[in-house]
């Protein structure tokens, strides 16, 4: 036998309440859960970002003898053709979610896919450059120009986190493309995962004037 | 009843347009580059271009233009005040340059 304190609610009052009102109220901001938590996660990752970005800043101005080790060609056309492959990958996938909502499964696998393939070219291409720099001796702790180690260890650092993000993403993609097209999945976890796409591609915006243009020689 | 439908967004025209706008932004960038800027002139053409392109991708990319206007006072003036927060650790970076190191 239960006996109830004061200020206890009995199982039936509390089982009364829930069949006549929702136990939660609605969110303020008018989303789905899972959209708001996303842009949580969004926010915190741009602070990550800010701050390597404003580290890097931090001590490239501080340090007298910083290298600028990129030429226009190849390394800035290279980067060009990265960003905009990274540009027009968030514009394959405004197309999946617009199709994703109006429920064309198959028009949905075909930008999805689609973006999932420039996401993967432009880790190729930023691997590619990667290795290219290796060999000219550039690494964490080494900087074949002579002058200051920084830049290789905040290349690598800045550059290696948003590819992280790349491969993470078109892993995501491939995910909820499959999960999409068997039904498990709803327009959306489609809509979720384009925003999360959205801001790898806005993080590059910021990671490409300030990493690579401002090192022109 | 409160209902949390999907944001609908402008359609695939207004989105070529964005992505247009977004490459000429990246051109400019690029030319300004090639043209070997000063400097410090440089750094603050690319900042502002970087936060026109940020501005841009958030508003009709990431659709905060179509949600309630909530979701962006609540999340986006907290970040750039840690942004501005950040800023304020300039003045050490340049003492930096006074170091001499053994």
């Amino acid at each position: 036998m239960t006996h109830l304190m004061e200020g206890d609610v009995s199982d039936s009052a509390m089982t009364a309440s829930v069949l006549h009102e929702s136990p939660m109220e609605p969110s303020p901001f008018l989303i789905p859960s899972k959209k708001l938590i996303m842009w949580l996660f969004i926010v915190a990752d741009a602070a990550t970002f800010g701050g390597l970005l404003f580290g890097y800043g931090f001590l490239r101005f501080g340090s007298p003898n910083w290298p600028k080790p990129f030429s226009f060609s190849p390394n800035i056309i290279t980067g060009l053709v990265m960003t905009v492959i990274l540009l027009t990958s968030s514009l394959t996938m405004l197309g999946g979610v617009a199709a994703a909502q109006e429920g064309r499964r198959a028009a949905t696998m075909k930008w999805l896919g689609a973006t999932a393939l420039l996401g993967v070219l432009f880790a190729v291409l930023h691997l590619r450059e990667w290795s290219a720099m290796i060999r000219e001796g550039w690494s964490l702790t080494a900087n074949p120009l002579g002058g200051t180690v920084l830049f290789g260890a905040l290349f690598f650092s800045i550059t290696g986190l948003h590819l992280l993000h790349v491969i993470s993403g078109v892993i995501a993609i491939i995910v909820i493309a499959i999960g999409f097209q068997t039904k498990r999945l709803t327009a959306g976890h489609v809509e979720t995962t384009g925003l999360y796409w959205h801001f790898v591609d806005l993080v590059w915006m910021f990671v490409f004037p300030l990493l690579y243009l401002l090192n022109v020689h | 009843m409160t209902t949390m439908n999907a944001s609908s967004g402008p359609g695939m025209k207004v989105y070529v347009t964005v992505w247009l706008g977004m490459l000429g932004i990246v051109a400019v960038e690029a030319a300004l580059a090639a043209a070997h800027v000063s400097g410090g002139t440089l750094l603050a053409a690319l900042i502002v271009l970087s936060f026109l392109e940020a501005a841009i991708a958030l508003r009709y990319f990431m659709h905060l233009k179509y949600e309630v206007p909530l979701l962006f006072w609540t999340l986006i003036p907290a970040l750039l005040l840690a942004f501005l927060m950040m800023n304020q650790f300039w003045a050490d970076s340049a003492r930096m340059n006074t170091f001499r190191f053994p």
